[in-house]
């Protein structure tokens, strides 16, 4: 039985099916890419998931358990964590609350009225700053960190979630060279420890952290492998890596 | 660093702000202007609530007169039933609507104790029920807003229809002061003055509690993002009823004490006018501070007693023109100005707890 498995997955929106009997499994403890031309359906795969949209059919099993078209919050009870394509953090509040929001231990409105500090939060904070590498920006408004490290401090509120799995959408958009070795480096710490599913456009980056790729096209499953099977096959490259990378 | 967001400095403004507010009965003699001071209490505190559910939920309420006027009839209900006794069982103005018995739903408010508790549950549960539809929705921003804004008219319509019940256009206007056994609370005295007082200071410092708490975090972060903090797996639903629904009991209280203070309650407390004007206080003292929405709303309450004889019927041009003027130039209200003034005065940067200089140089908020 796989970690996150996901059976016959199919999303119309209206008559336009955009996910078409789409199946994968996730093993626990990998790092798998998703990669596919824009329209492949990654960023709606990552919606169906995390519950943001319900599939037409289909079944998605998470440590065995169904959380088809669960609501967002409960999916993410359950230990999925999210960082989206566009960084969203929230801008005006500083790096340290929008970590601290993250940690969402507890989550019932009535009983937070009450609750001024979480036991545990300081201790993880430090861990996921050290990780993340925004020790020197904790108490600046998000709203001016840079974008480099708006993704960070992204992947930083995924981590303090201490989700069981992290879905991750484009982490390296708009990064710099520099910016980019530093995630990586993240990344490979991070996946010792987690179980990863990271939809990227930059190949060199999929080379370096991928542990297995899968690739997407027109919302179905084209090829899974590792890397250097994914960069042979002869159909990925006619869809895919096609010009760029050839 | 800016004094403004230093937590201290800001509980001694909080403390110097309600001392000078309690001190203010020792230098006026004329118990007019009192019972008028203390009815700035009632609008600070819907100003307060205001700051809460927009300043800090970013929830545009424009309905905040549904609260405060279903709190204001059931206190307006109670003090009626209190001068009314077993020779005169009926408020006169159902027999000049020609009803003969009490309605059913007037009967608990024979019991001051039982009709207050109805005066501020009632509306607070109209409050969660009506939140909790439209927030489990996903119903928000200018949406929910035109939403508050059609069930404020409809509640006005409806108390205004049911003229037997209520009055209708005239209100009621309960003979005597709110009696607690055989203490009567005369509106005038100073008495009056302080408890709507406390009760805003109460209701400030519980506010401000609140916003620091980890709900208050959230609720903040579900302005700036609902969409994401779902995703952390907070219930968003949860925290926009539960922060709108406080500020509807703030509005209820402040209902209640209306009525205690001018014994008179008519549809014009759900008037869209008034609601609206809540939210202009808040805007214009500063919604994201709690004192300075309640400033805002001493301002231009003050502004209106005194200046709208002057100006008369141009006095909302007035008042329209000026918000203008601060949503264009003052964003953040008054508050926001005492923030960027006291910003140019930093203090020195004392070491924190991350003992890191480097912090220096970026621009902190404010700065």
């Amino acid at each position: 039985m796989g970690f996150l498995e996901i059976k016959q997955l199919c999303k119309s929106f209206d008559t336009t099916p955009v996910i078409n009997d789409f199946s994968i499994e996730i093993v626990e403890l990998t790092l798998c890419c998703l990669v596919g031309p824009n329209g492949a359906g990654k960023t709606t795969t990552m919606d169906l998931i995390t519950g943001r949209q319900k599939p037409t059919s289909g079944q998605i099993l998470f440590c065995e358990d169904d959380i088809t078209g669960l609501d967002e919050h409960v999916i993410a009870r359950r230990g999925i964590g999210r960082k989206f394509q566009v960084p969203a953090v929230f801008r005006d509040l500083t790096v340290r609350q929008n970590l601290e929001v993250a940690y969402s231990r507890s989550t019932n409105p009535l009983k937070n009225i009450f609750r001024f500090s979480d036991p545990g939060f300081v201790q993880k904070l430090e861990q996921v700053v050290a990780q993340a590498g925004l020790s020197e920006r904790l108490n600046v408004e998000a709203g001016i960190l840079s974008h480099g490290e708006t993704q960070w401090l992204e992947i930083g509120m995924v981590l303090m979630q201490d989700p069981r799995l992290l879905l991750l959408d484009e982490p390296v958009a708009g990064m710099t060279e520099a910016e980019i070795e530093k995630t990586v480096a993240i990344f490979k710490e991070l996946k010792k420890t987690n179980t990863l599913v990271v939809v990227e456009h930059d190949m060199a980056f999929v080379r370096e952290i991928a542990d297995v790729v899968t690739v997407m096209h027109m919302g179905s499953l084209l090829a899974q492998g590792p890397i250097s099977e994914i960069e042979a096959n002869a159909r990925v490259r006619e869809v895919y890596l096609g010009e760029a990378e050839a | 660093m800016n004094i403004y967001h230093n937590a201290t400095a800001q509980w001694l403004a909080y403390g110097v702000f309600f001392v000078l507010l309690a001190v203010v009965p020792m230098f006026v003699d004329d118990s007019f202007l009192l019972n008028q001071f203390a009815t700035y209490g009632v609008f600070g505190l819907l100003a307060l609530s205001i700051s809460l559910c927009w300043g800090f939920g970013g929830i545009l309420n424009l309905g905040q007169g549904i609260p405060f006027g279903l709190g204001a009839y059931g206190m307006a209900m109670t003090m009626q039933m209190q001068s009314q006794d077993a020779s005169n069982p009926i408020p006169p103005f159902m027999l000049n609507n020609s009803l003969d018995h009490l309605p059913w739903f007037w009967e608990p408010f024979r019991h001051t104790a039982l009709g207050i508790i109805l005066a501020l549950v009632v509306p607070t549960l109209f409050c969660a029920i009506f939140g909790g539809l439209m927030f489990r929705a996903r119903v928000s921003g200018p949406f929910f807003a035109i939403m508050t804004l059609a069930m404020l008219s409809a509640w006005y319509t409806l108390i205004l229809d049911v003229q037997p019940y209520t009055n209708g256009a005239n209100g009621i206007t309960p003979p005597g002061a709110l009696k607690f056994g055989d203490y009567a609370i005369d509106p005038y005295s100073p008495v009056a003055y302080w408890s709507v007082l406390a009760l805003l200071a109460v209701a400030t410092v519980g506010g401000r509690l609140m916003t620091r708490s980890r709900f208050g975090l959230v609720v903040q972060a579900v302005r700036g993002d609902a969409e994401r903090v779902r995703f952390l797996g907070y219930n968003v639903a949860g925290y926009e009823t539960t922060i709108y629904t406080i500020a509807g009991f703030i509005a209820a209280v402040a209902g209640c004490c209306w009525v205690a203070l001018t014994q008179y309650v008519s549809p014009a407390q759900l008037d869209t006018t008034f609601s609206l004007s809540m939210v202009i206080w808040a805007g214009i003292g500063g919604r994201l501070s709690l004192i300075g929405a309640i400033i805002g709303a001493f301002l231009i309450q003050g502004a209106q007693s005194y200046l709208g004889d002057t100006f008369l019927n141009t006095w909302l041009l007035v008042l329209g023109g000026f918000f203008i003027l601060v949503v264009r130039f003052l964003p953040k209200g008054l508050a926001g100005l005492l923030e960027t003034i006291l910003g140019r005065f930093p203090l020195p940067q004392r070491g924190n707890s991350n003992g890191n200089s480097a912090q220096r140089l970026y621009p902190q908020p404010g700065e």
